[in-house]
């Protein structure tokens, strides 16, 4: 449809061009791509070096593209050209925005049954997520919900510690803000929470998810027609999310880095931040631990995603490789118990019920977060680091910054989303 | 063009025969072919890359195409329907005239006084064209990096330097108050070597003698500036003032790899817009409709710079 | 007519073009230090170290340690002394040797392809009066205005049915397209004499021969200055290898150093030993023929713009 006609005199180019990158790799070289960069870019490494390690082992390079929207666009138009990588990462949330369009190879299930891998290691929840319009799409390999970290040091003197060293349970919003206030009071920043939010539409999304979805409110996105939502809920979490970068409870200003620093440093009582970031916390020797989001409004519902294996298109996949990249994905799938220990919670079941996952700590403190988890609305924009979290906080950010009314910068987020389902699906 | 065709019919005696006649004739012929086959690499590669793109570009912007390459069907105005009515392409398109309008006027101004201060004939003057050009000869990914370094909040030699006088120094490139003129600065310490090159050649063809002249009639340095070179750099100046513009309208390279657009939008140019459209969202066909609205506002500035200069060539 | 025509009068060969900076300032009287020659001396000096101080910030932060870079207060001359760690690791571990060789074949094959094919259209433009010609002028004259970002969206549709997309052919054939060099070689080929081409077809040489072995040795100064123009071009080209090219290892030295990052969190050290690299060698390319390159960047660079 291209006017190949006219083009055709390129005909021997694209054969002589075809030498050049992927193609030309042996079937042990693998090319992985991933987004984990910081502690999880050192845990996956590692976890690679022991898979290499093995006998008869194929060879995985991994290249480290930027989190969020640069990497998956490198992603798609890797796999539309059709020499992508022969591995990658995705967001599971991403992924049925993705699969549609061509863009992923579908994972051969009896292949992953030869290296050990079987339909019954995942939780039931997660396999419906990994199985797209009933392909095998994705593998995967943890779930990484928003959690509560806090500082151990002055939850004890401001006694919000229970007679188990845990942060005491917190059911309503008066006790958690009690708790906060207690917490600031102890605090050098004299701030008991930590939240950092500008410039970063993804965690503005997270917290607001949280709380929303605690509340009970829900989001559709059908192609289509318009979004679904509760705008009363949205109001009440907007509020809630409000009072707790009050100056009071929180510093008003907090980008991510400003907030990680304020807690790495020991300066604020508590943290809302993914699980990923307890490497970073760990490094700096601040004493802290971990803990689901308190339910203050219902069940302790938290937002997240999941790092998942996916196969970008290639035009004529060498078997041979595809069987080492099922063969390498098993590896990692039976060793995360090393990607645990980066705070994520793994999503191979024989691995969470194994004791030793048990004595992790902090991680055996947030493992039953899995069973509260929400995940983005599908959409072919959702998903971390999508359009949708962009929007997200483009919109809301002078709501957090106290410049417009919680409703009127969500109703301008709701537009563009709006107009975005009006869109037929480009996937 | 005139010159050229009395050059290549150079003018010949009636009595050289009609023998040199009906050669001359044949080749002509042969010309003909001949022509068409040296111009043939280049036009086929023209016509792939260049004309055959603008005319698919246009026929995309009226379809729904996906990155994917599915729905290639034919959508008619939608996609330019909506792109005039879609608020991100406006603001976009401000940012990049705002852009335009911030960094062409210091890459024409202080590329003159550059220019102007080294054809004084200082010594060292190889130490200064190196340091105001030789930013000009690197790459856009390199000056990112430099100055992404300078301008860190907490490590960067600029809030660094504030510090020793005790100012602290905002997140240059996230704070929306600050993040265009902080890519700005960016693109003035990079792109001005060029302007200043040409400059510097435009000051070096004024004649001697015109100083000199002047010199006569005791006219003091200012005055000769105002009155001789000042005058004499006009062409030039119209020259650098539309190229620069024409190169900043286009900008990408040193935004995107930045602040990526942000904050929140603040500094997002419209070919970023575009890209973020078909390739982070997907949709080809809808930032094919964007480009060409932007093709369009192009030809207007390329159409304005020619009236003005045919306008000014009428004059002299 | 065209956007491009005030250059054609600093292009021919005849008409002075831009004289040689360097040359033209030996040339002027040298003249008596005045109060004013000192204020414009500091003021230039100033500026020039204004220009200098962020690269010289880089290769400062290169030669430190991760731990020094990243220290606070920061630091000019790191306690722990200067040390070449950072570019150890960028050339052992990293895919920068790799880049800075895509980077050179690639803009090497766009000069030469840029180069020869230019040269031949506009020697047949400038000398062959076939049917057809002036439409091809137009044609070409016209295309300079249309900008060439604006086509990265089909371009690389293109590039898919083509089967390009992650090719080095992907990223050099859309940039040996360049229609304002076709269009000053040929004004360049309009000004030199066609006496002495007649001689030769008198004598019955092809006009091929004729344009190798006489017009070609007559243009090098012009022929220097358009590949120096586009060697630049596609040594620094961004925009569209980043497009074009997604697999790491065949990206150019610009789009590699955008777009892959450490698995090992940020390191500052490394990231500028990395652009240092990157910036090297045409600065030192620059230092060795500055004359040559200022030349050609000035008469070919108003019409490549």
């Amino acid at each position: 449809m291209q006017g190949a006609g006219a083009l055709g005199a390129l005909g021997g180019l694209g054969a002589l061009s075809g030498c050049a990158g992927t193609a030309a790799r042996a079937a042990d070289d693998i090319a992985f791509w991933h987004l984990l960069s910081g502690p999880d870019g050192v845990t996956m490494g590692e976890m690679l070096d022991g898979y290499m390690a093995t006998e008869g082992a194929a060879s995985v390079k991994q290249t480290v593209l930027a989190w969020g929207a640069p990497y998956y666009t490198k992603l798609a138009m890797a796999s539309a050209g059709g020499r992508a990588p022969d591995l990658a990462v995705m967001h599971a949330a991403r992924v049925p925005g993705y699969a549609p369009g061509g863009l992923l190879d579908e994972w051969d299930i009896d292949l992953l049954g030869e290296f050990g891998i079987l339909q019954e290691d995942f939780p039931e929840l997660i396999w419906d997520k990994m199985v797209v319009d009933g392909k095998l799409t994705d593998i995967a390999l943890d779930s990484h919900p928003f959690v509560l970290y806090y500082n151990t040091e002055i939850a004890e003197a401001a006694g919000v510690l229970g007679s188990d060293g845990l942060l005491m349970p917190t059911d309503n919003p008066e006790d958690f803000r009690a708790m906060a206030l207690e917490l600031g009071a102890k605090a050098p920043s004299g701030y008991g929470l930590s939240f950092g939010y500008l410039g970063d539409g993804s965690n503005q999304w997270r917290m607001f998810s949280t709380y929303y979805t605690q509340l009970g409110g829900t989001i559709e996105l059908p192609v289509g027609k318009k979004m679904v939502y509760q705008e009363e809920l949205v109001i009440e979490a907007a509020e809630w999310i409000l009072s707790l970068i009050d100056d009071e409870v929180g510093n008003p200003g907090h980008d991510g880095g400003t907030a990680i620093s304020e807690f790495a440093t020991g300066g604020s009582g508590a943290f809302y931040g993914g699980v990923w970031e307890s490497g970073n916390y760990r490094n700096q020797g601040v004493p802290f631990d971990m803990t689901m989001i308190p339910g203050v409004f219902g069940e302790p519902v938290a937002y997240a995603d999941s790092h998942s294996f996916v196969l970008p298109h290639q035009m004529d996949p060498d078997p041979e490789r595809r069987r080492n990249v099922h063969e390498v994905v098993a590896y990692l799938l039976k060793n995360s118990i090393t990607w645990a220990g980066a705070g994520h919670i793994p999503a191979y079941s024989p691995v969470i019920e194994d004791p030793a996952y048990a004595d992790l700590v902090p991680q055996s403190h947030y493992a039953d977060a899995v069973d509260h988890l929400v995940y983005d609305p599908p959409a072919w924009f959702s998903g971390s680091g999508s359009d949708f979290h962009t929007y997200f906080g483009n919109d809301m950010q002078n709501v957090w910054a106290r410049r417009t009314e919680p409703l009127e910068g969500w109703n301008a987020f709701v537009a563009r989303i709006n107009a975005l389902l009006l869109k037929p699906t480009p996937m | 063009m005139t010159t050229a065709d009395a050059l290549a019919a150079p003018p010949r005696g009636a009595q050289q025969g009609d023998s040199l006649a009906l050669g001359r004739a044949r080749r002509r012929r042969s010309d003909n072919l001949r022509g068409w086959l040296y111009c043939a690499p280049f036009l086929l590669a023209f016509g792939i890359f260049l004309i055959w793109p603008t005319i698919y570009g246009l026929w995309m912007s009226f379809t729904g195409t996906s990155l994917a390459g599915t729905n290639t069907e034919f959508v008619g105005l939608a996609n330019w329907r909506e792109a005039l009515g879609d608020p991100q392409v406006w603001t976009s398109l401000a940012n990049t005239a705002w852009f335009t309008v911030l960094s062409t006027i210091p890459l024409v101004v202080v590329a003159m006084v550059l220019a102007v201060l080294v054809n004084i004939g200082l010594p060292g003057q190889w130490f200064w064209r190196l340091s105001f050009f030789m930013p000009f000869l690197l790459a856009s990914t390199v000056v990112s990096q430099f100055w992404n370094w300078m301008y860190n909040p907490q490590l960067g030699l600029i809030n660094t330097f504030l510090g020793w006088f005790g100012i602290t120094g905002p997140a240059w490139l996230q704070d929306p108050s600050t993040a265009m003129i902080a890519v700005v600065v960016t693109t003035v310490w990079w792109t001005i070597g060029f302007n200043f090159l040409l400059y510097l050649a435009a000051l070096q063809n004024i004649p001697d003698q015109l100083y000199e002249a002047a010199s006569l009639d005791g006219a003091g340095s200012w005055r000769k500036f105002r009155a001789i070179t000042l005058p004499q750099l006009l062409p030039t100046t119209v020259l650098v003032l539309v190229l620069q513009m024409l190169a900043s309208l286009k900008v990408f390279d040193q935004i995107y790899q930045m602040t990526g657009g942000g904050p929140g939008g603040e500094t997002r140019p419209v070919l970023l817009y575009i890209y973020e459209v078909g390739f982070t969202g997907y949709r080809l066909g809808y930032a094919s409709a964007i480009s060409y609205i932007f093709f369009f506002l192009i030809i207007i500035v390329s159409i304005a710079y020619m009236v003005i200069s045919s306008r000014r060539s009428v004059k002299a | 007519m065209s956007a491009a025509t005030p250059t054609a009068t600093t292009l021919s060969p005849a008409v002075p073009s831009v004289k040689s900076p360097a040359l033209s300032t030996a040339g002027r009287r040298r003249r008596k230090t005045t109060p004013a020659r000192i204020v414009a001396f500091v003021i230039l000096a100033v500026l020039a170290l204004a220009w200098l101080i962020p690269v010289l910030w880089a290769v400062l932060t290169s030669f430190k340690t991760e731990a020094e870079a990243a220290a606070m207060p920061v630091s000019i001359i790191p306690d722990s002394g200067f040390t070449l760690k950072a570019y150890l690791n960028v050339l052992t571990e990293g895919l920068v040797p790799r880049w800075a060789w895509n980077s050179l074949l690639t803009s090497t094959l766009v000069t030469v392809i840029t180069v020869a094919i230019s040269a031949l259209a506009g020697y047949a433009l400038s000398r062959l009066k076939f049917a057809g010609r002036q439409m091809i002028i137009t044609l070409i004259v016209a295309s300079i205005m249309i900008p060439g970002q604006i086509l990265i969206v089909p371009l690389f549709n293109l590039m898919l049915s083509l089967n390009l997309v992650d090719t080095y052919w992907g990223i050099i054939l859309p940039q040996v397209v360049a229609a304002p060099m076709v269009f000053i070689l040929k004004k360049f080929f309009d000004q030199i004499p066609f006496e002495l081409e007649e001689a030769a077809l008198m004598d019955g040489a092809s006009r091929l021969r004729i344009f190798w072995s006489i017009v070609l040795p007559l243009s090098r100064p012009i022929l220097g200055a358009v590949a120096i123009f586009v060697f630049i071009g596609a040594w620094n080209n961004f925009l569209w290898p980043f497009i074009v090219v997604n697999d790491a290892s065949l990206m150019t030295l610009p789009t590699g150093l955008q777009t892959v990052i450490s698995a090992y969190g940020i390191q500052y050290a490394q990231n500028m030993a990395q652009a240092v690299l990157a910036a090297l060698p045409l600065i030192v390319v620059f230092m060795f023929f500055q004359r040559q390159i200022i030349k050609g960047v000035a008469t070919t660079g108003i019409a490549g713009t």
